[in-house]
């Protein structure tokens, strides 16, 4: 039976890595592109300034603009500078202004007026299309939830089939064909597994509270807020006392977090009815400062007389595990070697999802090697796999081409950059429809080897911020982003050169090549 | 972190090199008695000792978290350059195994 | 799970779509069971036993996942899944019943 079991997880793996290997791809590709989205965001709106971070004068600002602008509203939001986040943003509820309510403003930090700056989406459209796959809510979010739990269960049923998970644990043989293939598939997917495992799981626990609300309905009956107001330890907001009262310099509140906790980045500040007696302040610590979401690091003041209300609960052990699997996803806490390293391993995990679809096709492909046409079904896995992955990398940079050849002054444009994305995408499926398999993967790669490869030369020549001015001022996240953009460029003109050589001769290698998979993936015939 | 780093990266090595195949293969001559048995403790050890190094300087949140990561990251460098520069890699190891305690003594 | 000349089986197809359908939907039930237990069950506060439910109920989707087409038929697959739930729902009847008289 253990044989059986084995083939069954096999088969298992590799039916349902096929079907959504192609989603999950995308997924895994913008998922990784947004652990620098802010980085992308600065590239994608150039005209936003970074300033030298001060907390205090921000904070001045951004409470002088939103009395003068926002004073009507009945609860505010302020995200402070950082590092990686030039612009101070406030924002306000308001049910005619804004989408769903809310109006968000960007603000120079030097100046506390709103920024002019090309309307674009910048490093957000890869974020929210990484989990919404830019479907009508909530369809998207279950999908992509749903990939996830595939995902997991590639892991697990990869690892049972992986019989020799051990012995092959530092094994990499290249230049032998699908054994290479293999080898590969298996090592970055070993190599990386705790990576591997914790995303997939923690992605599981983000949409948990949505995809598995059985538990919450059984605990808590209809009322499910109280499940949440539990869980984030939120009180009631006291309701509008009509008696207008000035909100409290927000320096002065500031400066009592600092004594709380000295050095404490501020994450986001959120006020409740400003202007009024029963306002509230709440100020959250920056989820850089913790892995894990920490629920006890927010302070809430009272906004008319400036006194300390309370500080949040603390955490018990089942808060802790949750929230660190989130804290862990997210990655906000990771600073700048090793949030490369989150992003090398969010690669890893997008090239052990491409490389097992290559496979998938490639082992199939090696039986009708000598017929003249291949069947349908594999004609469509290949167009399907060129355009997901190909055609996707196209996509991502036609989104950045788009960014700095569209006039700043057009209506919609952030818009506009997005469709060019799913244009490109639609594009290359079109593409690998009409072009023969080899061909097509080696014209898309070499497409997009020139579209990457020459992002830095149109940046500089568009916006003058290229490589000689962002290495000269310092500025690390303009250089990385062209320099990986180079980097991609270079990888891609060496795939698409693979592609367009001629295939080695396949009549001496089949049976070899057949004898090595069969033994490699130990499942005969499926 | 530098140090714990290295030092995962040596003991990875010497974890791959107690495997007899890849002993052969890399040092190019059959193993002696208890080598292998050596190699797969000193390697242990090495991920040991870095893990411990890793939680004493930056506490069990960030220590563990990246103490995996740049495990990962040697390991897979390890494994993929193998092929096509193992000497280089066997030297990077062997300065690591040096270079790694010693950041962490000095430096730590 | 050799191809034939033809293709593959009908009885085939219609195996591989009932063991897909019993994970697919018996896994999620059998999951959400799971997790109704533990929220009603453990003894932690009321929170904490909802949220461990919902931490765990994944990792019974993934074997009922991996029972489903593990074991030798379809319907031992409709079996392994819906028995455990029937039980779990049982359970939990009861344990609701009791908390909400």
């Amino acid at each position: 039976m253990k044989e059986g079991f084995r083939q069954a997880m096999a088969w298992l793996h590799t039916w349902t890595g096929l079907i959504f290997g192609w989603l999950l791809f995308a997924i895994f590709l913008s998922g990784t592109l947004s652990y620098f989205k802010e980085e992308i965001s600065h590239w994608a709106q150039p005209e936003v300034r970074s300033h030298a971070l001060d907390p205090l004068a921000s904070l001045g600002l951004a409470q002088r603009y939103l009395e003068a602008n926002a004073g009507h509203s009945a609860s505010w939001m302020i995200r402070l500078p950082s590092e990686r986040e030039a612009a101070l943003s406030v924002g306000w509820r308001d049910p005619e202004g804004g989408r769903r309510g809310f109006v968000r403003k960007s603000l120079d930090a030097q100046s506390g007026q709103p920024v002019e700056a090309r309307d674009s989406r910048g490093g957000d459209f890869f974020y929210r299309f990484h989990f919404e796959l830019q479907m009508p809510y909530p369809w998207g979010r279950w999908l992509s939830t749903f990939c996830a739990f595939i995902m997991l269960l590639g892991l697990v049923t990869g690892i049972i089939t992986h019989k020799k998970i051990f012995k092959e644990f530092f094994t990499f043989r290249p230049g032998k064909g699908q054994r290479s293939w293999l080898d590969g598939h298996n090592a970055i997917g070993v190599l990386v597994l705790p990576f591997h495992l914790m995303i997939s799981y923690s992605s599981l626990v983000l949409f948990m509270y949505m995809v598995m609300p059985a538990g919450i309905l059984a605990s808590y009956g209809g009322n499910t807020n109280g499940y949440f107001n539990d869980l984030f330890g939120r009180d009631e907001v006291p309701k509008v006392a009509n008696v207008a009262t000035p909100l409290v310099p927000l320096e002065r509140l500031y400066a009592k977090v600092q004594e709380q906790v000295p050095g404490a980045r501020i994450g986001f500040i959120q006020v409740q009815n400003p202007g009024d007696l029963n306002a509230r302040v709440t100020f959250t610590q920056s989820a850089a400062d913790h892995v894990a979401y920490k629920r006890s690091a927010s302070w809430t003041f009272d906004g008319a007389t400036g006194a300390l209300l309370k500080q949040g609960a603390p955490e018990s052990a089942a808060m802790m595990t949750s929230f660190s699997f989130a804290g862990l996803h997210m990655g906000n806490y990771a600073g700048p070697w090793l949030r490369w390293l989150y992003f090398v391993f969010g690669v890893a995990g997008t090239a052990v999802i491409g490389t097992g679809l290559v496979m998938w096709l490639g082992k199939r492909q090696l039986k009708h090697a000598k017929s003249e046409r291949i069947p349908g079904e594999l004609r469509l896995v290949e167009v399907l796999n060129i355009a997901s992955m190909g055609g996707l990398l196209l996509a991502v940079a036609a989104f950045f081409w788009a960014n700095r050849l569209l006039p700043v002054g057009l209506e919609g444009r952030a818009d506009w950059e997005i469709n060019s994305f799913f244009l490109l995408w639609a594009l290359s499926l079109l593409h690998a429809v009409l072009r023969p398999g080899r061909r097509a993967w080696g014209e898309q790669l070499g497409l997009g080897a020139l579209a990457f490869a020459l992002l830095p030369l149109l940046n500089a020549l568009t916006t003058g911020q290229g490589l000689d001015h962002s290495l000269a001022v310092g500025d690390w996240a303009m250089a990385g982003f062209d320099l990986t953009a180079l980097g991609t460029g270079v990888f891609l003109a060496w795939a698409a050169a693979k592609m367009l050589r001629a295939p080695k001769p396949v009549a001496k290698r089949t049976p070899r090549a057949t004898k090595a998979t069969v033994e490699g993936v130990e499942v005969n015939g499926c | 972190m530098l140090s714990i780093a290295l030092m995962g990266f040596a003991g990875f090595a010497a974890l791959c090199l107690a495997m007899e195949k890849h002993f052969s293969d890399l040092l190019g001559r059959k193993p002696g008695r208890g080598q292998l048995r050596s190699l797969r403790l000193a390697g242990w050890l090495l991920l040991l000792v870095s893990l411990v190094l890793s939680v004493h300087q930056r506490g069990w949140a960030h220590g563990l978290v990246e103490w995996v990561a740049v495990l990962m990251a040697g390991v897979t460098l390890w494994v993929f350059g193998l092929p096509y520069q193992p000497r280089l890699l066997l030297g990077l190891a062997a300065l690591s195994l040096v270079l790694g305690p010693l950041l962490a003594v000095f430096a730590g | 799970m050799k191809r034939t000349a033809a293709g593959l089986p009908l009885s085939y197809r219609l195996a591989v779509i009932s063991r897909s359908l019993a994970a697919l939907l018996g896994g999620y039930l059998l999951a959400s069971m799971v997790s109704v237990c533990v929220a009603l069950l453990a003894p932690m506060p009321q929170v904490d036993a909802t949220l461990t439910g919902l931490l765990l109920s994944f990792v019974f989707y993934l074997l009922a996942f991996i029972w489903c087409f593990a074991c030798r038929s379809a319907w031992r697959a409709w079996l392994g899944v819906l028995l455990p739930s029937l039980v779990l729902a049982m359970v939990n009847g009861l344990a609701y019943w009791m908390k909400n008289p």
